[in-house]
């Protein structure tokens, strides 16, 4: 059986960063703290517990969402909410992300009203928000080819001297998502090799999440993925991306060291994909349940849970804000979805140029003529 | 007033372009300190610097993966691929990003990216040197393709299509580089980008061409003078956009049309060409549209090239056939 | 109220599920997302979640059944409601409810393909001006002068234009200028193939546009035997001046040099013969109804051919030609026999080939076939050419008889007129007395370079004997 799904993860913790232990317990790194000078700790933690919880009932809503007719598809993130908060909670505003299609979670960091993330999933837009509002760039689909635009928007970001001023407000770095499949994709290795060649600002971040689709990780690579950014010539380093304080902690120096001209870093988030591919994946056919079962003992916000009640850093009454806070997300997101208009049958013809041509405009009449033509049409 | 080769006009209109915004950026493999490897960047990295003239490492993805990103920041990127036939690695960062961002984004994401690429054959190069795939990229909504034949044009088309918002497939026909030199008015008020040219006035067939079989196509409208036929020439020029609204009224008043390109026939711009003419002019054809061009083959061996492209004897015998009907 | 959910697609395209469990039952309080089944499908087994919150009312499809996607398996009442009437368990299922309505897909998937077309406007504004005008100009519209298998007309003197439609100079871009005519590739090899000098023609269509039509009329003006066509030609100029002129071009051009040619270089001599035709018109009456004739139109015209088919047998020479370049006379042992047609596009003398050969029935339906095709204007070439003698009926028009002109390449034309109650002479001795017979005159013109009178006489002579007395055919 074992040769089928190739070996699994191993239980011991492979090498990597962890600051919270899936039970709760705050640990120490000799290389990373969790430290907020300029905020109170707690404050944090308990902000990173409510993204979280939040994040998971965008996943789970979603989720129903789809299996109640409402989105044609949904690509899940249950598990990897510390992956994502972590990292995104670690951004400034003037950093900019290049999100995979699963970063939900980041998008919910940078201020995206999740029902704009829903429009691309039900088939009424292929991207529901403007980049530059809040410096997050559309969900990509074809794999990998996001990273190469974050390499490039990094390499710009050179040439308007936003990089290694020492002006906090105003260095700035980009972040690439991307998952262990990926790795794989001749694009991302070509922006690896373009963000060292040009010491481009850029923090590759890389959610293994053991699977690409049915594909274990074992068949991406035979080393650890943080390893590989020394053949490229530039610093990797893996963290438990379970522990949203360990992932934030690690994503903040590789940001620093990316906005004062450091030149980029590969992060890799050890993490699992405790749901599906997407909502028509059907994972009981390639893995083993118990290997699920482990991953569950090792949740994110578990952990977080855990700590903030053993430490008293939260009440009871926290603990059912948040929860109703997320009753709430469900029920926007479950009646917004509903709500989202379909796209105008005519309006598939505007903006495929910044400047129409004749023959675009003579096809749109034509189709507006055609949709006229028909009884019971105004 | 300068006489310049068609690899000169480009440098000229490259560094105009880069003069009048700071925002204009090149890429590519070897444009910097060399130049380029047919000299089209000569020069241009000693004015602007290294983050303005970028020689890039050896992936066109990349390169062309980059720009997107450079784009977004926003720049104006002219990136060149050295050759056609290694565009393909950068074909999905073109035909699944760059011709799809300003319609996914709704027009918030615009990409006023330049694409170079010296395309045809007839130098007697190795395999993949001589490739003509700009069927491929005029099929693809969301880029534009226009291929230039001559100095004149070169040194406006690239200025105009490193202005235009939209991305641009610009096609340089490398055979014409160092040949034939022109007059340029660098004063000159240009025709619009996306238009096409008539080169020559004839009344009894209407010959279109492109890039590199315009020259072609001039010089069997001048021999079938001799034998009394009055060809009449029009440069496509813009193949995405097609501007076809003089080619109308040219075979309206023809009646006959050939069309002439060094890609494969089958498939090729000719057929899109043919299939509109004969909507457009159905009750002014006196024949057929004819096509002339590559045969359905793998671009030959270099001793073998000139069976395969498009000469003035083939152009003539299309001429002919069309006048016969 | 009560909410209905209704199998959804949960994977890009599915079109059925299995309810593989149900996780709730009828009665049960359920929240939203709670999950109330499993359901199987052709990639894996999914759990479906609430999408309302209430109590379960009915189960409506049992488990171990597949169902389609848009088949609703569960109702679920607000909270605070009972379940459904007794009986509403998980035996009935879903089919009532699909039955009720359309099923209707919900979420993604492959809707189903239509298979008949939605119904559509009628046609407004430019479409039906556009029809309008097409119609206008179309040729069926002038009033036909041709009654199949009857009495093709074949006027002999000017008709002003019969439609009363002038068309609108302004509509008519004949003389735009332009040195490029319009027309479809297949008119054009039409054209060159009858050759027709499009430039010669002038359309009728507003868009300037040369049809079939006017190409084969432009080539069927050529041979001919009577006079001007009835084709409206382009408008004349302003009224109230006492002359108006009309440009000789086209079809009357044609036909206007086929008169010429044939009249002035044919030495024609015309002779005539009135002919008690009673026994022909009873014939024809009785023909009617005889089976062999129940499709067909049957006409005196038909006897008249038939009669001429069996005189040429014996007068040879009336089915020949005069060959000058040759010097030679072609004797034919075939018969094409060509029926005169007024048409709106002008004269046409299609021709039944082989007609010698033709059964009565057989030579009345390809003269009624030749005579229908004419009259819509789809004579084909074909059918034009070859003609060894033509028959021209002025009957319709109340005339007697005239002089016809001769079809060049043909020897002879027979023409008749209108068949009329006379005062006959009938019987003989003390029996002779007068009767009211149908009458009928024969006029035949022919070439008197090899025809001489006795040759000409004898074939009317035969022909008027068959019309007396149709059994005079045995004799042939």
């Amino acid at each position: 059986m074992s040769e089928l799904f190739g070996p699994s993860p191993s239980t011991a913790s492979p090498d990597l960063v962890q600051l919270l232990t899936p039970e709760g317990q705050r640990v120490d790194h000799p290389e990373y703290r969790f430290a907020v000078p300029d905020a109170d700790e707690a404050d944090v933690v308990r902000g990173f517990y409510r993204d979280m919880v939040l994040t998971r009932r965008i996943d789970v809503e979603a989720t129903a969402l789809q299996r109640h007719g409402e989105l044609g598809i949904w690509a899940q993130l249950l598990g990897q909410e510390a992956a994502q908060v972590g990292a995104g909670r670690a951004l400034r505003p003037q950093d900019f992300v290049f999100p995979t299609y699963r970063e939900h979670g980041v998008a919910w960091c940078r201020g995206i009203d999740p029902l704009r993330l829903l429009g691309l999933f039900r088939g009424v837009d292929q991207g529901g928000w403007d980049p530059k509002e809040n410096n997050f760039g559309l969900y990509t689909i074809v794999i990998g080819a996001q990273t190469l635009h974050a390499t490039g928007y990094a390499m710009g970001m050179q040439r308007d001297g936003v990089v290694g001023t020492g002006d906090p407000t105003r260095d700035a770095a980009v972040v690439a998502h991307f998952g262990d499949g990926a790795s794989s994709q001749g694009d991302v290795n070509e922006s690896f090799v373009f963000a060292a060649s040009y010491n481009a600002p850029v923090v590759f971040f890389c959610q293994n999440n053991q699977w690409a689709i049915s594909e274990p990780f074992e068949r991406q690579s035979r080393i650890p993925l943080y390893k590989r950014a020394e053949g490229f010539g530039f610093p990797g380093v893996r963290v438990d991306g379970n522990d949203v304080l360990a992932t934030y902690a690690v994503m903040e120096t590789a940001l620093q060291r990316a906005r004062e001209g450091g030149g980029p870093t590969l992060v890799e988030a050890y993490t699992y994909r405790m749901g599906a591919h997407t909502t028509t994946d059907d994972p009981t056919r390639y893995r083993l349940s118990d290997e699920v079962e482990t991953w569950k003992l090792k949740d994110p916000i578990a952990r977080v849970e855990a700590y903030l009640r053993r430490g008293g850093l939260a009440s009871d009454d926290f603990f059912s804000d948040v929860e109703a806070e997320a009753e709430e997300l469900g029920a926007h997101l479950r009646e917004g979805c509903k709500a989202l208009p379909d796209p105008d049958p005519v309006a598939l013809f505007d903006n495929v140029y910044a400047e129409t041509t004749a023959e675009l405009a003579a096809q749109r009449e034509g189709y507006a003529a055609y949709l006229a033509s028909f009884e019971g049409v105004a | 007033m300068a006489k310049m080769t068609l690899a000169k006009a480009l440098n000229a209109g490259l560094r105009k372009a880069m003069e009048e915004d700071p925002k204009v950026l090149l890429m590519g493999e070897d444009i910097g300190r060399l130049g380029g490897v047919f000299r089209i960047t000569d020069g241009l990295q000693k004015d602007f610097g290294e983050d303005r003239v970028i020689d890039s490492p050896l992936a066109e993805s990349g390169i062309v993966g980059t720009a997107v990103g450079l784009a977004l920041r926003g720049y104006r990127p002219v990136v060149e691929i050295q050759f056609d036939g290694f565009v393909y690695p950068a074909y999905d960062q073109i035909v699944s990003q760059v011709a799809k961002m300003h319609y996914r984004s709704q027009g918030r994401s615009p990409m006023p990216i330049v694409i170079r690429i010296p395309f045809g054959g007839g130098i007697g190069a190795v395999e993949h040197h001589s490739e003509s795939p700009e069927a491929q990229f005029a099929h693809t909504p969301g880029l534009k393709v226009v291929a230039c034949s001559n100095p004149v044009d070169a040194y406006w088309m690239i200025q105009q299509a490193i202005a235009a918002p939209d991305p641009v497939i610009f096609l340089e026909p490398k055979r014409q580089y160092h040949a034939d030199k022109a007059e340029v008015d660098v004063a000159a008020t240009p025709e619009p980008l996306f238009t096409s040219r008539l080169a020559r006035r004839g009344t009894d067939l209407t010959l279109l061409a492109y890039g590199p079989t315009v020259k072609t196509a001039l010089a069997a409208a001048e021999a079938a003078a001799t034998e009394g036929k009055s060809v009449e020439v029009i440069d496509l020029r813009t193949l995405s956009p097609l501007d076809l609204g003089p080619v109308v009224e040219s075979v309206r008043r023809t009646g006959r049309a050939v069309v002439c390109h060094e890609a494969h026939v089958n498939l090729g711009m000719g057929a899109e060409v043919a299939a509109r003419i004969t909507e457009e002019c159905f009750y002014s054809l006196e024949a057929p549209v004819l096509r002339v061009g590559g045969f359905d083959t793998p671009y030959p061996p270099a001793r073998a090239e000139e069976h395969f492209l498009p000469d003035l004897d083939r152009v003539l015998d299309a001429v002919d056939r069309s006048l016969a009907w | 109220m009560v909410n209905e959910f209704k199998l959804p697609d949960v994977g890009e395209g599915l079109t059925e599920a299995e309810i593989v469990a149900w996780h709730v039952q009828v009665g049960d309080t359920v929240k939203i997302n709670d999950i109330i089944c499993e359901i199987e499908t052709a990639k894996s087994v999914v759990e479906l979640p609430s999408p309302y919150a209430g109590v379960v009312s009915a189960l409506l499809v049992p488990e171990g059944e597949t169902v389609a996607v848009g088949t609703p398996i569960i109702r679920i009442g607000e909270a605070g409601q009972g379940p459904a009437e007794s009986g509403q368990g998980p035996a009935e299922s879903g089919h009532d409810a699909a039955e009720e309505q359309p099923l209707t897909l919900v979420g993604s998937g492959p809707k189903e393909a239509a298979l008949v077309r939605r119904p559509r406007k009628v046609s407004s504004g430019a479409q039906a001006a556009h029809m309008q005008t097409q119609a206008a100009f179309e040729p069926g519209l002038a009033s036909p002068q041709v009654e199949a298998a009857g009495a093709p007309a074949d006027p002999t003197g000017i008709s002003p234009d019969p439609t009363g439609i002038s068309p609108d100079p302004a509509g008519m871009p004949a003389d735009s200028g332009r040195a490029a005519v319009l027309a479809k590739p297949p008119v054009r090899k039409l054209a060159k193939d009858l050759g027709v000098d499009l430039r010669s023609i002038t359309p009728s269509r507003p868009d300037g546009v040369i049809t079939r039509a006017e190409v084969e009329a432009a080539a069927s003006a050529r041979p001919d035997g009577a006079a001007e066509a009835t084709t409206p030609t382009p408008a004349a100029t302003s009224l109230g001046e006492r002359e108006w002129r009309e440009p000789i071009k086209g079809v009357r051009k044609m036909m206007g040099q086929a008169m010429v040619e044939s009249a002035f270089t044919l030495p024609h001599v015309s002779i005539w013969k009135t002919v008690d035709v009673t026994a022909t018109t009873e014939l024809v009456e009785r023909l009617k109804s005889h089976r062999d004739f129940r499709d067909q139109r049957v006409s005196p015209l038909l006897i008249v051919a038939k009669a001429c088919l069996l005189a040429l047998r014996r007068t040879p020479i009336i089915n020949s030609v005069w060959d000058e370049s040759a010097q030679e006379i072609v004797f034919k042992r075939y018969v094409n026999l060509g029926i005169a047609a007024a048409t709106p596009r002008g004269l046409v003398v299609p021709n039944v080939k082989g007609a010698d050969a033709l059964a009565l029935a057989d030579l009345a339906a390809a003269i009624g076939g030749l005579v229908a095709t004419a009259r819509d204007g789809k004579t084909p070439p074909a059918d034009l050419a070859g003609g060894t003698f033509t028959i021209t009926n002025v009957g319709p028009f109340g005339m007697e008889a005239g002089t016809p002109i001769i079809n060049p390449g043909e020897s002879a034309i027979l023409c008749f007129g209108a068949i009329e109650r006379r005062p006959w002479v009938v019987g003989s001795g003390a029996e002779e007395r007068i009767e009211p017979r149908e009458v009928c005159t024969l006029a035949l013109s022919f070439d008197h370079r090899h025809i001489d009178g006795a040759a000409g006489s004898r074939f009317l002579a035969d022909v008027a004997a068959v019309l007396e007395d149709p059994a005079t055919a045995l004799l042939f």
